[in-house]
């Protein structure tokens, strides 16, 4: 390792260690959650964000369960988030493409993320996860991840019902399990290093750029149902949901998302199998009106957790199935193909082990995209583009983290990223010599919650 | 003579300490009250009835501590696993030997 990634990489530890040290006394300042409820981190999260069955019911109930009688949250509930990384890919990216004016590699990001949460009780049984983040590597302002609920209890065949309505800015950003998208390993990843291109609808692509509202029911713990309607946040009411974010990815009309599960626990075993799905017409790129693309995402999803009072074991997997109906791009010459499929697989095992002296964990991770070639779609060009016309990219992540004793509310994270195929190849995937290998990335996250 | 008073002093010592040991101090009742109201009422309400504001959406539901089944068999024990592994929705938590003492402490004198 060269001195200068030794330099930034002490620099990033160093800071993250006065960080934990001047924060590792304090317990006064806890997120909103926390405060709202009475109960510590690890109630709620096995290590956050990955909920617990406890944790689930908080969000399914709307964020509202409060140790307080008060129809209101007082002092509001606020949190906020600190996030510094360190990063570093096998080889540097050429002068001048790294994003946002970022060093051709050995980044240094402090910050990465600020953020200021909106998070717990507004009134009654109204309540919100709101998130507004600086992000420090963009230099860009934005409305973040947002769920807006109003949740009820009632009984069903005298068994008892959870139903409410959710306001959300991110298709499965509103789900309660660690296997879909919004919330799924590995949380959280490095903003400088390039990542493959090919990526299904309901991946993520919607991200702010969308406003919903849907309906929801639990019924005895054990079977969920929800529907959501996601219009486009260009224009319209949905517009604050995407405040700060430039709406790119255009849905014509009304895109419809629903999800099932059926989840079932005994001891200290949870197992989850479900489904979830969304149909999107999308205008090509840098058009707002007349014929759009349609895509068809089928996802199937499953999360077995292990909760003890030392050990706490998880395994998530989710294969999302996309049908691509480029008829409209295919018309303006932007697709070879009029049809296409693509498909991502995840799969993640997560461990921990909460000691006196904190909780140390690891995960496992491996990810596969693959689908249809279309030479235009996936074409060639250096650094993001596919030599053979194909998204394919598979690999793996290893991941270290602790969590200090006393203050749970910090993380440090220590990331690996092994690819073995990259846009559609292992060797020269862009056409002008780059390899997957050189996108592996070793990304350092110093996490802190306020 | 001497011997005689250091082993009256020692017997008073361990009476002390035995009497001390079987009745629970005023303090140790209430740090259990503070405990139970701070982590337990949100699911098992302040009147341990099972009907906190959590308790609706849970199920099973939480177990209702006035109910005179619930304190059969090794309830100390019983408390003491459920404590500290959790059940069902019901989360484990990071309480000392002495703070489940209290709390046991705390529910015995004010459900049973």
């Amino acid at each position: 390792m060269s001195r200068a990634i030794l330099r930034n990489l002490v620099l990033t530890l160093g800071i993250a260690g006065l960080c934990l040290l001047s924060f590792s006394s304090a317990v006064q300042a806890v997120p909103s959650f926390a405060r709202q409820t009475g109960m510590e981190c690890y109630t709620c999260h096995t290590v956050w964000p990955e909920l617990t069955p406890f944790g689930r019911q908080f969000k399914m109930t709307g964020y509202v369960m409060s140790k307080s009688d008060k129809l209101y949250q007082f002092p509001p509930p606020l949190s906020a988030l600190f996030q510094g990384s360190f990063t570093h890919t096998g080889r540097p990216q050429p002068p001048g493409a790294a994003p946002f004016n970022s060093s051709a590699n050995d980044n240094v990001n402090l910050p990465q993320e600020v953020s200021v949460y909106y998070a717990g009780k507004i009134f009654y049984k109204l309540g919100a996860f709101m998130q507004f983040t600086y992000d420090g590597v963009s230099n860009a302002f934005l409305v973040d991840h947002t769920d807006i609920r109003f949740a009820n209890t009632a009984k069903l065949a005298g068994k008892p019902l959870i139903y409410g309505i959710s306001f959300n800015n991110a298709p499965t950003v509103q789900d309660v399990w660690n296997s879909t998208p919004a919330w799924g390993f590995p949380f959280a990843s490095s903003s400088v290093a390039l990542t493959p291109t090919a990526a299904t609808v309901i991946d993520g692509t919607l991200d702010q750029q969308v406003g919903g509202l849907g309906f929801y029911g639990y019924w005895n713990n054990l079977l969920y149902g929800e529907v959501n309607f996601y219009r486009t946040a260009a224009k319209g009411y949905p517009q604050f949901l995407s405040g700060g974010t430039h709406v790119t990815t255009v849905v014509s009309g009304v895109a419809p998302y629903w999800r099932v599960f059926l989840q079932h626990q005994w001891g200290k075993h949870s197992l989850m199998v479900g489904h979830y799905g969304l149909v999107a017409n999308i205008f090509p790129q840098g058009q707002a009106r007349g014929p759009s693309d349609r895509f068809t995402d089928l996802a199937f999803d499953a999360q077995y957790q292990y909760i003890s009072k030392k050990h706490r074991f998880s395994l998530a997997t989710t294969w999302i199935h996309e049908i691509q109906n480029w008829s409209a791009s295919f018309a303006l010459g932007n697709t070879a193909n009029s049809f296409n499929f693509l498909n991502t697989y995840r799969v993640n095992l997560n461990y921990s082990y909460r000691s006196p002296y904190g909780t140390f964990g690891g995960n496992v991770a491996y990810f596969n995209t693959f689908g249809s070639r279309d030479a235009l779609l996936y074409a060639a060009d250096q650094l993001d583009g596919s030599r053979t016309g194909r998204p394919n990219s598979d690999g793996v992540i290893l991941q270290g983290l602790y969590v200090p004793p006393k203050w749970e509310q910090a993380k440090i994270v220590v990331q690996y990223t092994i690819y073995n195929n990259f846009n559609g190849a292992g060797a020269n995937y862009d056409g002008s010599g780059r390899s997957a290998w050189a996108n592996n990335t070793l990304y350092i996250l110093a996490w802190l919650m306020f | 003579m001497k011997r005689l008073v250091a082993f009256s002093l020692a017997g008073v010592l361990l009476g002390g300490l035995f009497l001390g040991a079987a009745i629970p101090a005023p303090a140790q009742e209430g740090r259990g009250k503070s405990i139970f109201e701070d982590k337990c009422a949100l699911c098992h309400g302040r009147d341990g009835k099972g009907n906190g504001p959590a308790a609706a959406a849970l199920s099973p539901s939480p177990t209702d501590f006035t109910n005179p089944g619930f304190w059969q068999g090794n309830v100390n024990q019983k408390i003491t696993d459920t404590i500290e592994n959790g059940h069902g929705p019901m989360p484990a938590f990071d309480l000392s030997p002495g703070q489940i003492r209290a709390v046991i402490d705390y529910m015995s004198h004010t459900f049973k």
